[in-house]
């Protein structure tokens, strides 16, 4: 052993001991017992229906962009109810421990958490919601809809985009199981120096935050990577740069910020390692330590990554503003720029961070000012959705609702990050509770555009829509949430409350306080919501379904083929022939024509390489938590066996005949007639019946573009 | 005759735009610190506070104002507005929404620059362009440990655990280091943020001219004592504060290299416990810098935050002060 450990270590179990698993604390045990008996449940469930096959074939070795992309989101569901479950333990400690003559129970002097479990509650909720929930819900949407709306039948590397899956769903694992083995960092989210440093924070905590965001990075990582590879090469033909959905570029900007910011923070954890791990010396106060170089290499990544995040919502809102506004989206062209901006910028403002932490008043302006630039893209972004509204026939169905929603919380995010980005303001609120509900309206954003998404796009993933009045009870509960949790924050910010309090000391912020975890209660309602929306829209699934353009008023390519989408995505590669290709095929009234032959497609097989891998990484990280060296050997041995075997194996794929294309095509037209007959009858809405292609027997069309007047839109 | 349309804009534009937060507190104290300040820093902070949610404000309320007209107006089925499907570009429209938001930004950096330089920590111009000939400036070194708060007056060769006493109408200049981690000192109505870390020292500075009890914070999470790790801000006038320094200096105990070492262990202040040392070895300021700096640390007994009880059990069977 290179550092001293507390506690015992034995070359086989590592750190490893019973004395690791809190069976004794009050809150933990009843959730395992509860946790154990749900997953006997679903096992037994899945046996019981036989469903094992199904599972392994259809979902846990699948390559297919859109099953990964729905696993993603599903990870991304799962941890985000668990963050809120934090949440919601942090509004209750901040509710309960108030003052010095507010009781406490199970330990803790007030309140219901001890200070060191309250650390590591936060901390896990900064995570979670981050990295676990808000980047794999992201991910998942940017791979099922990225590689059909540039008319691709998958990404690059389909393989690659599997393990990518696999790796976050281990990173996942990970931290789910600090729960019950052994504890989570409590140092927040981001990690201070020196705090992680193995003096002050002995246990295995910091060990599965290291691991854990390692995973999530080098999943992001490699998902980055195949899907800026997917829009360079796999566009269809026609898809030239200047026809790309707005999605896309979204997409595109967001990736090339995480190919090169998650390295940053790789590089940052495995110094942070090195220090608890090999005894050295990269952030420790003293010996030539510089704590300070932490700070800044965390948020060389940190403040790139937050535009990782914001950058897909934006592409999402880009979107769905336009297809309920029944016009185009008003300047794509710098709406793009706009995107590329910020992705530039994203890298010149980190230091906003820690304007506090002692640099210069040169430094902090340089910085001050680069971060309010930031703003000017943004802004734009917003006048651009703004006049996107202006003549248009606006619909206020729900997943319009969410993304006005993430629009009025960007107007009150701006807001206050313009006030951050100003030292002089900065002094006084940073660290306190203003910041944290500044960018809680930032990534609620991100939660508003992505419930928009799903309830936008999951007709086209699963050929029926959501159940709209659900989805908006859910929508405006979920909104009287967040204004009653994050308007009284604001107020305490300028009170002058600062942020992670187990503690409240000051009485006067006690009415406050109990108003936001009455929030909290409403947002339990929403969640109970979405269960519902779910439910009934499941159950009544059959009355729900659509054709190709679910909305009838769909603008870009993913509209084009069927819902739910074909796992080869469209029969015939389409080619395209303006920005906004369906609306562009509607207006020209060819949206309806048909392949006039089919060809074989070369399809890549399942593996189950990526599962495999992906189990193997969470028990390396497992191992290095505990250091026990010897499986970390064995797991990493067996990883890079395992890769080298498939590179040289590869995958030859297989082909799927004209013939059989054919008939799976007829049957999902004959479905989409059916339904679309349904629907006449009943009376309502539009519905695309069939696809169209372009057809080299059809006379050449004249374009009516619905397109930007004096641009040329199919350059 | 900056300072005079500068006071304009505080008063006029202070009252206006806190009026609803005002009325909704009525007079028996003010809970929201930072816009009730006490002191030179905290007040040129509110300053540009208002300067920025007055241009911000404007542009944002604004524009929902807009998106809400256009929602409206534009709504399907009404015929209200005028529907244009094909209608996304306008040369004149980009123009405004590139121009406004460079405007705006353009003209807060040049606030943003100011202020930097006005209450920079390290020699605020708004306090050390005014200083007068015959105020000599307080010094107080501050140092944090795991989880209690140092004010060490080295012109008067004493030192405070946990309380912070200062004179009013009167420059003061801290310098800041920390023993163990790293943690923020913040007095909300005094002066903002700056960070105390372990093996540096980073500076501030204050003035008031408001006498009163000010809450001081830890704003920065530094491990289980954090909550607790507050301290109160005491301004006192030159007269009290003279005698309070009198009283210190009779105090029995004092502040060595050696009895710092007991001091700076993990000790959670739950019953904020405040302690006068009348005399203070010279130099124990630089002299825990250069041991942290050689290796030095105050290490967290694993035991120690998992449970509160047993915890504090133990801290009062040692009888620590």
């Amino acid at each position: 052993m290179l550092v001293d450990l507390a506690g015992g270590w034995s070359p086989m179990l590592g750190r490893l001991a019973w004395s690791q698993i809190p069976y004794d604390n009050p809150i933990l045990a009843p959730l395992f017992v509860a946790v154990v008996i749900g997953a006997i449940l679903v096992l037994g469930l899945i046996t019981y229906y036989g469903k094992w096959t199904y599972l392994w074939k259809e979902w846990l070795t699948t390559v297919d962009h859109k099953k990964l992309g729905v696993m993603y989101i599903l990870i991304g569901l799962v941890m985000l109810f668990r963050g809120f479950i934090d949440g919601l333990m942090i509004r209750t400690q901040q509710a309960w421990g108030v003052g010095s003559h507010s009781s406490g129970v199970f330990g803790a002097l007030h309140g219901y958490l001890t200070p060191f479990h309250f650390g590591q509650v936060y901390s896990a909720h900064g995570v979670i919601m981050i990295l676990l929930a808000a980047t794999p819900l992201l991910v998942g949407f940017m791979n099922i809809i990225v590689p059909i709306q540039i008319g691709a039948r998958d990404m690059a590397y389909p393989y690659l985009n599997a393990l990518g899956l696999w790796i976050t769903a281990a990173a996942g694992a990970l931290i789910m199981i600090s729960l019950f083995v052994g504890d989570f960092a409590h140092n927040g989210w981001f990690g201070y120096a020196p705090i992680f440093e193995l003096q002050y924070s002995p246990g295995v905590g910091v060990d599965y935050w290291i691991w854990t965001m390692e995973l999530v990075a080098l999943g992001t990582t490699l998902g980055g990577i195949n899907i800026l590879a997917t829009i360079i090469k796999m566009r269809a033909p026609g898809m030239t740069w200047g026809r790309l959905p707005i999605f896309v570029w979204a997409t595109l900007s967001a990736n090339v910020i995480a190919l090169t910011s998650f390295p940053a923070l790789q590089v940052a954890l495995a110094l942070v390692a090195a220090d608890r791990y090999l005894g050295a010396h990269f952030f420790t106060a003293g010996l030539g330590g510089n704590l300070m170089l932490y700070t800044n290499l965390f948020w060389i990544w940190g403040h790139p990554e937050v535009y990782f995040v914001i950058l897909p919502a934006f592409g999402m809102m880009s979107e769905i503003f336009p297809t309920f506004s029944e016009k185009p989206l008003f300047g794509y062209i710098t709406m793009v720029l706009a995107s590329m901006a910020i992705a530039g910028v994203s890298w010149l403002v980190w230091l906003h961070h820690f304007f506090t932490m002692g640099a210069g008043p040169y430094v902090n302006s340089a910085f001050s000012v680069a971060t309010m630039l930031v703003g000017i893209p943004t802004g734009v972004k917003v006048f651009n959705w703004a006049f996107t509204m202006y003549r248009g026939r606006l619909t206020f169905n729900a997943a319009m609702l969410w993304a006005i929603g993430a629009l009025f919380l960007l107007l009150i995010g701006g807001l206050t990050g313009m006030m951050l980005a100003v030292p002089a303001i900065n002094y006084m609120v940073h660290n306190s509770v203003f910041v944290v509900a500044h960018f809680h309206s930032m990534l609620l954003t991100i939660v508003y555009a992505i419930f928009a998404s799903v309830i936008y796009w999951f007709p086209k993933v699963f050929g029926f829509k959501l159940d709209e009045f659900w989805a908006k009870t859910m929508f405006w509960l979920f909104s009287a949430g967040t204004a009653l949790v994050f308007v009284p924050m604001y107020m305490l910010g300028f009170m002058g409350m600062t942020r992670r309090l187990d503690y409240v000391f000051n009485t006067v912020w006690h009415p406050y306080l109990l108003v936001m975890e009455f929030g909290i209660a409403v947002y339990m309602l929403s969640v109970l919501a979405f269960f519902a929306l779910l439910y009934v829209s499941i159950r009544d699934h059959a009355k729900n379904q659509v054709g190709a353009d679910a909305w009838g008023t769909s603008r870009s390519l993913e509209w084009l083929t069927h819902s739910p989408v074909p796992f080869y995505n469209f029969a015939v590669l389409p080619h395209i022939s303006a920005r906004d290709e369906v609306a562009w095929r509607r207006d020209n009234g060819i949206d309806h024509v048909q392949p006039d032959h089919y060809e074989d497609i070369h399809m890549p097989n399942n593996t189950g390489v990526a599962i495999i891998l992906g189990g193997l990484t969470f028990v390396l990280g497992f191992a290095l938590v505990w250091r026990i060296w010897w499986l970390c050997a064995l797991t990493l041995l067996a990883i890079i066996a395992l890769v080298i075997y498939r590179s040289f194996k590869g995958d030859p794929g297989y082909i799927i005949t004209a013939a059989e294309l054919e008939k799976m095509e007829k049957e999902a037209m004959r479905r989409e007639a059916q339904v679309g007959k349904q629907r006449r009858q009943a009376g309502s809405g539009v519905l695309g019946e069939a696809i169209a292609y372009e057809r080299s027997d059809l006379p050449p069309l004249v374009s009516r573009p619905s397109s930007p007047v004096g641009l040329d839109h199919r350059s | 005759m900056q300072v005079k349309w500068r006071n304009t804009l505080k008063n006029g534009w202070r009252y206006a735009a806190l009026a609803p937060i005002l009325l909704l507190n009525g007079c028996a104290g003010n809970p929201y610190w930072i816009f009730d300040p006490k002191g030179l820093m905290a007040d040129t902070n509110l300053f540009y506070l208002l300067v920025d949610v007055g241009i911000m404000g404007t542009i944002v309320g604004l524009t929902a104002l807009l998106v809400v007209w256009f929602m409206w107006r534009y709504q399907k089925g009404k015929n209200r507005g005028k529907y244009d499907p094909a209608w996304s570009h306008s040369n004149t429209i980009e123009v405004v929404v590139w121009g406004i938001p460079i405007i705006a930004v353009g003209f807060l950096s040049y606030f943003a620059v100011t202020g930097t330089f006005e209450i920079n920590p390290y020699n605020p111009t708004i306090i050390t362009n005014h200083l007068k000939p015959a105020s000599d400036p307080v010094e107080v070194d501050v140092i944090a440990t795991d989880w209690q708060w140092l004010f060490v007056y080295p012109q008067y060769h004493m030192a405070v655990a946990n309380e912070l006493v200062l004179p009013a109408h009167t420059p003061v200049f801290f310098r800041l280091t920390s023993t163990a981690v790293t943690t923020t000192f913040f007095i909300p109505q005094l002066v903002g943020m700056i960070d105390v870390m372990p093996g540096m020292r980073t500076k501030n500075a204050l003035e008031s001219n408001n006498t009163g009890e000010y809450q001081g914070i830890a704003s920065d999470y530094a491990g289980a004592g954090t909550s607790w790790m507050t301290f109160k801000t005491k301004m006192l006038s030159a007269s009290d504060f003279g005698q309070w320094v009198q009283r210190v200096q009779q105090s029995p105990a004092s502040m060595t290299y050696t009895s710092f070492n007991n001091y700076a262990d993990p000790y959670i202040n739950v019953h904020h416990k405040v302690a006068y040392f009348s005399s203070v070895q010279d130099g124990l300021f630089d002299h825990v810098i250069d041991e942290v700096m050689n290796g030095k640390t105050w290490p967290i007994p694993p035991m120690m935050t998992e449970n509160m009880v047993a915890y504090m059990q133990k801290q009062n069977a040692e009888h620590r002060d």
